[in-house]
Parts: structure tokens; sequence; C-alpha cells
């Protein structure tokens, strides 16, 4: 594969490092700022929601910005849910490319995030796949949009981005 | 098991200016199962809304305590609510959470019913040798013992001895009414569904939803995101969310009702962070000045024994269901008037995932401290809680000038600036609470009827 495709497709991976790493500066660079972030809720126990101005997301932003208010959030210290921050683990699977162009690429992952919570020595996993659509700034790719699907949504008592 | 007394879990001495509760009442297991068959099964549950079910067939499924139950619309627009539990075998006969069926299947035995809830095939019944004593038998779902509506909000009852739904809700049908009667052509759930649960005691949730006093020690992390907002005009502006520091100025208080519901008020610093602040007018012109204003304030409320209705942020009615001492099991809906405008809807949403989403910004808040507490409750020694004696010396019996502006008769009224952050809206749900229990180990009926 074309060494700039191939790094494109390594976005997801990078993702998941930088979140599991906790560099949240390094994960917030990754999507340009009018990137839409979404994880849709489930309308039944088979239809996935498909438009988050009508159906409630379990987390919806139209532009990066909410994405810093969840950083802001963690390094406030001051969220009894987030310290002690939980340790997690992202792992991913297959990474296909949808489709690619000259400075656009869309990818499908398939992941799972293992999240321990120090406090009370609770293991939990979240799963399913996302849907990414990247586009070439400079040389550098971008999350133009982002959609996650949660798979197990019978969810535990806390879901952050760095969990899914 | 030596026989329970409440008041080793309840201490309430009114004329002493007491109000406890033990920590075992959130953490002993024998009251798991107390607490199922002597409130959950013998009062009011609310099951759903009128919207999730608009066409003939269509059903939803959901639970009273540990009760699986159908709610089901029939062929002639009647609605209906059933044991979801086959006659035959007990397997449950919906097995999704909603759809749509001229007629109801056991997937086990193929036994079928139609959408009133009457058998109407038992699969190769001639060639079944019955017995004349089964051919007597009634087949039929097994319709719930009360299953009444109010404003579209559906109850149902596993015990036929309980008031009517509307004498049961009482006086705070007035505050109900702020949440019910926003919209000109009624109220809807928002499609799509969050679901989660918590490892802790379902009355931390109980209490939680009426408890001004943790905001400033729980969610400071989500005052920081919005007075960055405000401030920087940085972050997720969409949400318009609530300006915490104005709210912290105003007046408020708190109603308490019989059967347990109870309830708190803020005054409103910021009305046109509602979203139904640009159809105010409307409203006015339905209901009335005073109870558009209402409806503009901070209204939270508790209909014992499950479900909440905040109105904090943006309109939300929550489920709590014991799933055991220390496990429950909560299910959130955004509640919106029918035929909103698309972007007044999208601005709903996100002020509404903001905040109460368990992947929101407050409520996970919440949750972890409701796990903490338990780990908390286990502490030999603790004894008494003294979270239930703020607002004490304000509580006046009654109405106050506040309920009489709703035209409300609540028991006990309280009123002051938000500082006061009042516990007393608690004791209705413990008394209650206390009082189902007593009568049910006495093995006297609860509402002497």
């Amino acid at each position: 594969m074309d060494s700039k495709y191939e790094l494109g497709r390594q976005i997801p991976f990078r993702e998941a490092a930088y979140l599991d790493d906790r560099q949240w500066d390094e994960w917030l660079a990754l999507f340009s700022t009018d990137c839409e972030y979404w994880v849709p809720s489930w309308l039944t126990e088979e239809v996935l929601s498909t438009d988050p101005q009508k159906e409630i997301a379990h987390i919806y932003y139209a532009s990066r910005a909410g994405l810093e208010d969840r950083i802001v959030r963690i390094r406030s210290g001051r969220s009894p849910a987030t310290t002690p921050l939980r340790r997690t683990t992202h792992i991913l699977g297959s990474v296909l490319v949808i489709e690619q162009s000259a400075d656009s690429m869309k990818l499908r992952s398939s992941w799972s995030c293992h999240v321990f919570e120090q406090r009370h020595k609770k293991t939990t996993t979240l799963f399913g796949h996302a849907e990414y659509a990247l586009s070439l700034q400079g040389d550098d790719w971008r999350i133009r949009a982002k959609k996650t699907v949660l798979q197990n949504d019978y969810l535990p008592s806390m879901v952050d981005i760095y969990c899914i | 098991m030596p026989p329970i007394d409440i008041s080793d879990y309840l201490d309430d001495r009114r004329d002493d200016g007491v109000f406890r509760v033990h920590r075992k009442a959130f953490s002993d297991e024998a009251l798991f199962e107390l607490e199922q068959k002597h409130i959950f099964e013998r009062t009011w549950s609310f099951l759903g809304l009128d919207s999730q079910l608009p066409k003939a067939n269509d059903f939803i499924t959901g639970s009273i305590g540990r009760t699986s139950v159908i709610v089901a619309r029939d062929p002639k627009g009647r609605l209906g609510a059933f044991l979801n539990a086959c006659r035959h075998k007990g397997a449950l006969v919906c097995r999704t959470e909603s759809g749509n069926g001229k007629y109801l299947v056991c997937a086990y035995h193929g036994w079928a019913y139609n959408t009133a809830g009457e058998s109407v095939d038992i699969k190769d019944r001639e060639a079944g040798c019955y017995s004349e004593g089964f051919d007597k038998d009634d087949h039929n779902l097994l319709p719930l013992p009360r299953f009444e509506s109010y404003k579209g909000l559906l109850f149902g009852s596993l015990n036929p001895d309980v008031p009517p739904l509307r004498e049961f809700l009482g006086e705070i049908t007035a505050l109900l009414d702020l949440a019910m009667d926003q919209g000109p052509q009624g109220m809807e759930f928002v499609p799509g569904r969050i679901i989660y649960t918590y490892d802790a005691n379902w009355k931390l949730q109980m209490d939680n939803g009426n408890d001004f006093y943790h905001l400033t020690s729980t969610h400071p992390s989500l005052m920081a995101v919005v007075e960055r907002r405000v401030q920087a005009k940085a972050g997720n502006l969409e949400a318009k969310q609530f300006d915490w520091s104005k709210r912290f100025t105003q007046q408020g208080g708190s109603f308490t009702f019989k059967n347990g519901h109870t309830s708190t008020w803020l005054n409103q610093g910021q009305p046109e962070n509602r979203p139904i602040f640009n159809t105010l007018e409307e409203a006015k012109s339905r209901i009335g000045a005073t109870r558009a204003d209402w409806m503009l304030k901070l209204r939270n409320l508790t209909i014992f024994p499950n479900m909440q209705i905040a109105d904090s942020t943006s309109l939300l009615i929550r489920t709590f269901r014991p799933l055991a001492v220390d496990k429950t099991e909560m299910r959130v809906w955004c509640l919106a008037p029918v035929g909103e405008a698309p972007q007044i809807r999208a601005w709903r949403l996100r002020q509404f995932e903001d905040f109460f989403n368990v992947s929101g910004m407050a409520t996970p808040d919440d949750t972890t401290i409701y796990e903490d507490a338990q780990v908390g409750f286990q502490s030999a020694g603790l004894e008494w809680l003294q979270g239930y004696q703020r607002g004490m010396k304000a509580e006046t019996p009654g109405a106050n000038a506040s309920a009489a502006e709703l035209q409300m008769t609540p028991v006990a009224s309280t009123q002051g600036p938000y500082d006061m952050q009042t516990e007393t809206c608690f004791h209705a749900t413990y008394r209650e609470w206390g009082r189902l229990l007593q009568t049910g180990i006495a093995g006297t009926k609860p509402y002497g009827i």
C-alpha cells in the first residue's frame, strides 16, 4: 500500500494509543476543528439511530470543541468519576479501508476497550466498531468525522471518550 | 432471620427535630426482598408514555420490580397491560422492548394472544387430549390488576388494592402538569435508548434526584467546563448549558407530598437557556402566565417508588429498578413537546446529553459517588446517617406562598436561598418507604382498601 494511505490507516491505532497513554493534546490534534464526533444510541435491539438532530446520542459533538470540553473536565482533577483516572487498553482488530481518494479516506475499525476502575477493582469492557472519515491537511491525515457504534449499550456506571 | 423492625432503619422523631436513615437501609440484603414484595409489588409503578404506542397493535415491555410487563394497544385503540409471561410455561411472550403485531406469540410452544391479551390459539389443541379441567381454565394473558394513565404517563400496579392513580399522585399532579403540558400537541419521548446500571442501592438515585447539596462538590468539573464556555466562548456552546454560578443566587425550596412523592425547585436566572423559552407565549395563552413561568424554573420530582422527572437542564424522565441491594438499573428518556421545531429539538438533545447521559459530564460523577457510598455503608460503627436534616427549621406544614401560586397543597414546604439546599424533601419518600414495609411486615393493607 502507498505509504500515504498506510499513514491514514494507522490513525485509529494512534488514536487508541493516545487515549490509553493519556496524551490528550496529541489525541485532540488528530481531529480537525470542524470534526463531527458521534456515538449514536440504539433505537431498538436491532436498529441504530441515524439522525443525531432527531434522536438521542450517547455523545454528539458537531465540532472538536466538545472533545476539548472532555479534556478540560479530565484535567480539572475535580470529577469523582475521573479521579483516579481509570486505566484503559484499546484493542483494535480489523481496520478496513472503505474508500480512498487523493485527499480523503474512509476507514472501518473494530474495537474493544478494557476499562479498569481502581477504587472498586472492577473491569468492564465496551466494544463495537467505528467509522472514520479522514482528510489530508498538509502532510497529515485528520479525522473529519468519527462515528462509534457501541454494541454493548447496556452501559456501566460511567462512559467517557477514553472508554470507547 | 429475626423479624425486621423498621425503626432500626428509620429514626423519624419530628418533635425532637430528628430524621435519620440507617446505613443498613441501603446495604441490608434482607431488605431487597422486602422492598420488592411490600413496595414494588404493592403500589403503582411508572411503565412508560402513551406516545410510545401510537398505533393499533403496538406494544412495549417494561417491568414492575422483578415482574416483566407488556403494555399493548389493541385494534380498537385501547391500552392494556399484562404480565409478560406465557400462561403455558411462563416464558416471555414479548421478547423485545417494543414492537407491533396483531398476535403476540410465545416462542416456546406457540401459544398466541391478541393485543387485548386474549388467548387466540393454543397450538395443536384438538390433538392435545386436554382434560375438561384445562378447557374450563382461562388462558388469557394475566392483566395487571391495575393499569391507569395520567396525561399520557402510564402506571401499573400488581396490587389491586391501590387508590385510583389520580388520587395516588395527589397534589404533585400540579408539578407533573408543568412537565406534561409543555407542548400544545402533547409530549413524547425522543427516540433512542439510554440504559445503564450502577453498583449501589436504588435509593441513592432516589435521593440524589432532589439533592441540591451535592452539586458544588460532586460536579465542579462540569462547572469548570461551563465556566470556560461562558468566559472563553470555547467548548460545546451548542448545548447552551446553564451557568451554575447564576443558580447559586436564586431562591428555591421543596414540597413534599402524600404517598412518598417529593420535589425541589429553584428560580430561574437564565430562562433563555430553556428549550421551551421561545414558545412560552403559546404556553402562557394555554395554561396562564403563572404556570408558564413555573415551567421555566428548575423543578425535580420523585414519583415514589420508581420514577423521577428532572427539569434542571432539558426535561428528563428516569426510572430506577433495583436488581440487587447493591445494583440498580437506570433508564432515562428525553421528554419533549410533540411538533417541536427541529433546531430546538437538536439543542434540547445536546443539553440533555451534556448533563444527563451516563456518557455525559454530570451523571457519571453521581453514579461513581453512589458506588463509593455503597462501600461506605459496609462500615460497622457508622450507623445513622446525618444527611437528612438540612432545612428542618425552615419547613412549614402545608402550602407556602409558592405552592399557593400553583393552587397546590403539599404536606410540607420549605423555601429559602439556594444555600439552604434542603434535605427535608427526602422525608416523604422515607416515611412512605417505612410505612409500606411496616404494613407489609405486619400483614396489613397499605392503603386501607
